[in-house]
C-alpha cells in the first residue's frame, strides 16, 4: 500500500465515520444502547455500592461506560455489514474501489467513539446526582488507555461483523453475548469473584485488558509497568483481530461473489 | 355456543401461530440463546454485582430478584412483538377487517407468553440453585408456582399495553428496553425497596412484578401461601388494570386508524 492509497483510505474512513455519526445520532436504539442502558446500570451499581464509599464511584463510572462500549460494539458494529445488506447498499459498497474493511472500520470508529458518551453520562450521574467528588488519578495514562481501548474495541468489531454475516446462527446468540462479557471482563466487579476456570477466557478478551487499564489509571490502582502491560495486551489483541478480520473479510467476499448471495440471508 | 367455539379457536390459533412466528421454532438456537443462556448471564451479572456490593455470601436476594425479572422478558418483549408484529408485517389492515372478537385476539396473543414466561422464570431458578447457591429447600413450591403465574400474567398485562403503544409509535423497542431496564431498579429486583426515595417507592407500587417478587422472596425464605396472599391479590389486580388499559388503547388505535386511514403509517 503506497502513501497515496493510504491517504485515500484514511479520508474514506473519516468520511464514513462522519456519515455514520450523522445517520445514527438520533437513532433511538443507539440512544438506548450508549446512553440509557449504561446510565441505568450505573444508577443500579451506584445505589448498590453506596455503602462502599466514594472510591468506588469512579470504578462504576468507567465500568458502566465500558458496558455501553461493548453493547454498542455487539449490536451496532456487529451489524455494520448486515445493515448495508438490509438497506440494499451492500452490493454497491462491494463494487466501489474502497476496501470494505476500510468502510466497516470507519463505521465502527463512529460507533465506538459515540459510545464514549456512556462514560461521560455516567460521570455526570455520579458527580451531579450522587454528588461524588470524582477525579481521574492518572489523566494522561487514562487518556492513552482510552485511545487504545477504542482501537481494540474497533478491531474486535471487525471480527464479529463478518462472522455475523456469514453465520446467521451465531447472530442468534447476539442477545446472549452481552452480559457474559460484562462479567468476564470485570467491568463492574473483579473477576476474582468468578470461578477459577473462567480466568483464561477473560485473558483472551481484549475488553478485559481495556477494563484493567482504564480502572487502573482512573483509580490509581495500577503502576506504570502494569498499565504498560495492559497496553501491550490491547495492542497485541488488536493486531490479532485485524489479522483474523482481513481473512474473514476475504472469505466473506469470495463466498458472496461466488455464490451471488450478498443480498440473501 | 357456536360463537364461543369460534372464539376459543381464534384464541388458540392466534396464540399458537403468533408464538411460532415470533420465535422461529425451526431455529431452536434463537430460543436457546434468548431463553436459556441470556437469563443465566443476566442473573449472574447482577448477582455478582450485588454480592460484590454488599460483601455478603448470601446471594439469594439477587438471584430471586433477577430470576423473577425474567418474567418480563416474555411479558414485555414477547407480548409486544406479538401485537406490534401485525403492523410491521402489513397484516394489521386484514386483522381489523375481520369480524374477530378483538378482546379474544388481544388476550390470545399474550396467553402463550405467560406460559413461556413461567418456563423462563423456572429456568432462572434452576440456574440459581445449580450455579449460584440458591437454597429452595424451605420453599412451598405450589405457592411459588402460583406466584410465578400471577407475576408473569401481570407483566404480560404491561406487555399488552406496550404492544398497543407499538401500534402508534415506531420507537416501541426503545420504550420496551427502557421499561425492562427500569423494572430492574423499580421492582426491587436488585435494590431493597425500603432504601429507595418515597417517590420511587410510589412508582414501584404502580408497576407489575414488585409484589410478585416480594412474595417469591417470602416463599423461598419459608413462608406459606397465606403469608403472601395479599401481595398476590395486589399483583393480580395490577395485571388486570394494565390489560384493561392496554385493550382500551388497542381499540382506540383501531378506531382512529380506520377514521384517519393511518393503519400502516409509521
Amino acid at each position: 500500500m503506497n502513501l497515496q492509497t493510504m491517504i485515500v483510505s484514511w479520508r474514506s474512513m473519516i468520511t464514513v465515520a462522519e456519515m455514520t455519526l450523522r445517520q445514527t445520532v438520533m437513532d433511538s436504539f443507539i440512544i438506548f444502547t450508549v446512553l440509557l442502558q449504561p446510565l441505568i446500570i450505573a444508577l443500579l451499581a451506584l445505589w448498590m455500592l453506596r455503602d462502599k464509599g466514594s472510591e468506588y464511584a469512579m470504578f462504576i463510572v468507567v465500568g458502566s461506560g465500558l458496558t455501553g462500549l461493548w453493547s454498542s460494539l455487539l449490536f451496532v458494529s456487529g451489524n455494520s455489514i448486515n445493515t448495508e445488506r438490509w438497506s440494499g447498499t451492500l452490493e454497491t459498497l462491494v463494487g466501489v474501489p474502497t476496501r470494505l474493511e476500510t468502510i466497516v472500520f470507519g463505521k465502527n470508529l463512529a460507533n465506538v467513539t459515540q459510545s464514549t458518551i456512556s462514560m461521560i453520562a455516567s460521570y455526570l450521574l455520579a458527580g451531579v446526582i450522587f454528588k461524588y467528588n470524582l477525579h481521574i488519578d492518572q489523566p494522561l495514562l487514562f487518556s492513552a488507555s482510552l485511545f487504545l481501548a477504542l482501537i481494540t474495541f474497533i478491531s474486535f468489531g471487525l471480527v464479529i461483523a463478518p462472522i455475523f454475516v456469514m453465520n446467521p446462527s451465531v447472530q442468534h446468540w447476539q442477545n446472549a453475548m452481552e452480559f457474559p462479557v460484562f462479567i468476564l471482563c470485570g467491568f463492574l466487579f473483579p473477576i476474582a469473584l468468578l470461578p477459577d476456570w473462567t480466568t483464561p477466557i477473560s485473558y483472551l478478551l481484549s475488553p478485559y485488558w481495556a477494563a484493567r487499564a482504564l480502572h487502573g489509571t482512573s483509580t490509581g490502582g495500577a503502576s506504570f509497568e502494569e498499565v504498560a502491560f495492559y497496553w501491550a495486551m490491547m495492542i497485541l489483541f488488536s493486531l490479532i483481530y485485524i489479522f483474523i478480520s482481513a481473512r474473514l473479510f476475504r472469505l466473506m467476499l469470495v463466498k458472496a461473489r461466488r455464490d451471488a448471495t450478498l443480498d440473501v440471508e | 355456543m357456536q360463537r364461543l367455539a369460534v372464539n376459543l379457536r381464534l384464541f388458540g390459533q392466534g396464540a399458537l401461530l403468533s408464538y411460532i412466528a415470533l420465535f422461529h421454532w425451526l431455529r431452536p438456537a434463537t430460543y436457546l440463546a434468548s431463553k436459556i443462556f441470556m437469563p443465566l448471564a443476566q442473573i449472574s451479572f447482577f448477582t455478582y454485582l450485588g454480592t460484590f456490593a454488599t460483601g455478603s455470601d448470601d446471594s439469594s436476594f439477587f438471584v430471586i430478584g433477577n430470576a423473577m425479572q425474567i418474567a418480563a422478558v416474555s411479558g414485555i418483549y414477547g407480548v409486544t412483538m406479538s401485537i406490534g408484529g401485525d403492523r410491521w408485517n402489513g397484516t394489521l389492515p386484514y386483522l381489523f377487517g375481520t369480524p374477530a372478537n378483538r378482546l379474544v385476539v388481544f388476550v390470545g396473543r399474550a396467553s402463550i407468553h405467560i406460559v413461556d414466561g413461567m418456563v423462563g422464570v423456572v429456568i432462572g431458578f434452576i440456574w440459581g440453585v445449580l450455579l449460584l447457591g440458591l437454597n429452595m429447600s424451605q420453599t412451598d413450591l405450589p405457592a411459588l408456582a402460583l406466584t410465578i403465574l400471577i407475576t408473569t400474567y401481570s407483566t404480560s398485562g404491561l406487555g399488552l399495553m406496550m404492544g398497543s403503544l407499538s401500534l402508534v409509535t415506531r420507537n416501541v423497542m426503545f420504550i420496551n428496553n427502557t421499561v425492562y431496564f427500569a423494572l430492574l431498579i423499580f421492582s426491587g429486583a436488585n435494590i431493597p425497596l425500603a432504601t429507595l426515595p418515597a417517590w420511587m417507592q410510589t412508582i414501584s407500587k404502580l408497576l407489575p412484578l414488585t409484589r410478585g417478587l416480594d412474595a417469591a422472596r417470602i416463599l423461598i425464605a419459608g413462608g406459606q401461601l397465606a403469608d403472601v396472599s395479599t401481595l398476590l391479590v395486589g399483583e393480580f389486580i395490577i395485571g388486570c388494570i394494565y390489560v384493561f388499559f392496554g385493550y382500551r388503547l388497542f381499540r382506540w388505535f383501531e378506531i382512529q386508524a380506520k377514521r384517519r386511514g393511518t393503519l400502516e403509517t409509521v
